[in-house]
């Protein structure tokens, strides 16, 4: 034990000369990265990881000897979610050099950064984003997108749904606004599949019980049972009604109960839910990342650093590829980015903005897992066939 | 009818909640005339004090929930020593302790999110999770657990005010303040005693939410607003007014969630329907406050 923790002391040592060191190892001036997140808002809970698994990033293309010989750094700005702040901090980032903008916020307050790079040129980017609208509403060349797509995460979960043919099916949400968004969304695709909505319940933020809204769904004896909130608490709420009430209808549920945070809060209650993801464990990129990730930080990462990470590295290799930091010549590497496979995405899938679109994701890419007891388990379908 | 009685536990347990919290607003207005909207900060304080002694620490439930209980009294008096007491001792207005406990909301609700992170965090069940079925009434043990200790709580509290001596000196304060004061009760005294009974009430109210819900640093704001509902349903003036309010809230919202032919995102208005319906036509509550006898 003691011959451990004096080799973890004496590892972490020459680390850290290491990085003392590294500075005079790097030829010019730093290349910056800016980042916008959300470090108290509502946000915050998805916003932080993505912004570790960034940061995770930069430290590892630092150790690997930067990006084209010159080290990179970031310089991350909070917006709190708010669309105002987030166009200020975007101004901000750009007066202080960023080559490139990472939003990693709300979707909201990102469409509100776009109106800076639209106007300075500056290349940026979501990694995370989900809503759909954030390429289509502003024609803003010098922006991409690579989270998956609201559309195509729900496209993927009916797919799965209509595997399973079921005709009539219950939708629970919260009242956040994306909860809301998701689950019109939701709704929507069930009509056009010919599935039925036999019950639609809402569970407040700041709800104590979610009894009398499963006692309604149970009423209505479903087929299956599609969780369209984002609120972890309420949807916590909700998996204890149904194993309280005795629900037996499947849960198909939406990427928030990828989130691991449930295999604590939701201990117990989690067994055969269904979820939808970007992140299959199985995929090589995944096991590689799962492993350097926990060598460096000495934690497991969730599915959310992977966006993070994979941001970075999308951005890094533009950069490479356009051979320094000018801005056309950035954005018009990151459009041609074509078969870049990330941590992100099902095995085989990878990015690519082909035919001018600026959105990267893999249609396909998204996989629909179970929770095995309180542990996210096997892939059991994946893209939209 | 099994439907309804299920339900019944549900909105008893909730009501009791929210009653809880009623009750910590009415312990700390009936003396002092001073609306604490920090009050479900308190029981956010309170859930992570549970998550750090029950889930971290791992201490017997009894004793995890005692030293919080017992640490939420001294915050409340901390709270009032640092907050209030400064204000009323340079005869400021009484707006000016309520906007100073509101900065207080932020602060604990940003204490919280720095050192907890945004994650939500679990509290253990005092019984574990389960279901007791007594006949055709049925519930989680958590629900009939929270009703026990909610109507346990208001029992001790009613003794106070209407037995002890202490009790008998809060509320001669909350009748007549100067009155009080010339008759020797000491009005600093009541004014710290209330805000620490307060912040006690609140976070048992926390702690008994919180397994449910989890504690989150978001928890506070709809637990302080659905207990001021409560308040305001059942009157300022007596105990059991914060009971029968918070019991009223919580069976509106449920049977209307639950039976009422409404949208489902309608039915999340009733707390506020009543909330308006009762300040307007009865704004002293359900049940009214005693008054000086002669």
């Amino acid at each position: 034990m003691q011959h451990s923790s004096f080799a973890r002391r004496a590892r972490a040592l020459v680390a850290a000369v290491l990085v003392a060191a590294a500075p005079a190892a790097f030829a010019q001036g730093s290349i910056r990265i800016g980042i916008i997140t959300d470090r108290v808002g509502p946000a915050k809970p998805y916003a932080e990881p993505v912004t570790q698994g960034a940061e995770f990033a930069v430290r590892e293309l630092n150790a690997k000897g930067g990006l084209l010989g010159r080290k990179v750094e970031l310089l991350i700005e909070d917006d709190q979610g708010k669309p105002d702040v987030s166009a200020t901090a975007a101004r901000k980032l750009v007066d202080a050099g960023a080559a490139f903008i990472l939003s990693l916020s709300l979707t909201p307050a990102t469409q509100q950064a776009q109106t800076v790079s639209l106007e300075t040129r500056v290349p940026h980017m979501t990694p995370s984003n989900s809503g759909d609208t954030l390429t289509t509403q502003i024609s803003n060349p010098n922006f991409w997108q690579t989270g998956p797509l609201g559309s195509t995460q729900i496209a993927t979960l009916l797919s799965y749904a209509r595997s399973k043919n079921y005709k009539r099916v219950a939708l629970v949400t919260d009242n956040s606004d994306l909860g809301q968004l998701i689950n019109r969304f939701f709704k929507a695709g069930l009509e056009k599949s010919g599935i039925q909505i036999a019950a639609e319940e809402v569970v407040p933020r700041g709800a104590t019980t979610a009894e009398p809204q499963m006692q309604k769904v149970r009423a209505a004896n479903p087929d299956a049972l599609f969780m369209t909130g984002v609120l972890t608490p309420e949807n916590t709420l909700v998996l204890r009604a149904y194993r309280q009430l005795g629900l037996k209808a499947p849960i198909l549920a939406n990427y928030n109960l990828s989130v691991p945070q449930y295999t604590s809060v939701a201990k117990g209650l989690l067994d055969g839910v269904t979820f939808v993801d970007a992140f299959d464990p199985a995929k090589p990129e995944v096991r590689r990342f799962v492993e350097a990730y926990r060598k460096d930080t000495g934690s497991d990462p969730w599915n959310l650093h992977g966006y993070g990470y994979d941001g970075i590295l999308l951005v890094a290799d533009a950069i490479r590829r356009a051979g320094g930091t000018d801005r056309d010549k950035v954005r018009e590497a990151m459009q041609a980015t074509r078969n870049f496979v990330g941590v992100m995405g099902a095995q085989g899938s990878s990015y690519g903005f082909a035919d001018g679109r600026r959105t990267g994701f893999d249609t396909n890419g998204m996989v629909v897992r179970v929770y095995e007891r309180d542990v996210q388990g096997k892939v059991v379908h994946v893209g939209q066939k | 009818m099994r439907d309804f009685l299920e339900l019944a536990v549900s909105a008893t347990a909730s009501g009791c909640v929210y009653a809880l919290v009623a009750l910590a607003y009415l312990v700390m207005t009936r003396p002092t005339g001073i609306i604490n909207f920090a009050v479900g900060e308190w029981a956010a304080v309170a859930a992570f004090g549970g998550f750090l002694t029950l889930t971290h620490a791992e201490w017997p439930y009894a004793a995890g929930i005692a030293a919080v209980t017992a640490a939420m009294f001294a915050v409340g008096w901390a709270t009032e020593r640092l907050t209030v007491r400064p204000l009323v001792e340079r005869g400021a207005p009484v707006l000016a302790p309520i906007l100073a406990l509101l900065g207080m909301l932020v602060v604990f609700r940003e204490l919280i999110s720095v050192g907890f992170g945004p994650d939500p965090r679990p509290l253990p069940q005092a019984f574990g999770f389960g279901r007791l079925e007594i006949g055709l009434v049925a519930g989680s043990y958590q629900s009939f657990f929270t009703i026990g200790v909610v109507l346990g709580l208001f029992a001790l509290t009613w003794w106070f005010f209407e037995r002890t001596l202490a009790g008998r000196a809060f509320e001669a304060v909350a009748i007549d303040r100067r009155a009080a004061a010339l008759m020797g009760i000491d009005l600093s005294r009541v004014t710290a005693l209330s805000f620490a009974g307060g912040a006690a009430i609140a976070g048992v109210a926390g702690l008994l939410v919180a397994p449910n819900t989890s504690a989150h640093y978001m928890m506070g704001l709809p637990l302080a607003v659905q207990g001021f509902t409560a308040l305001v349903i059942g009157g300022v003036g007596r105990v059991e007014g914060a009971l029968v309010g918070g019991l009223i809230l919580a069976f509106a919202e449920q049977l209307t969630v639950r039976y009422a032919p409404v949208p489902p995102g309608l039915a999340m208005g009733v707390p506020l329907v009543l909330l308006i319906l009762f300040l307007l036509v009865r704004p002293t509550g359900l049940l009214a406050a005693r008054e000086a006898r002669a």
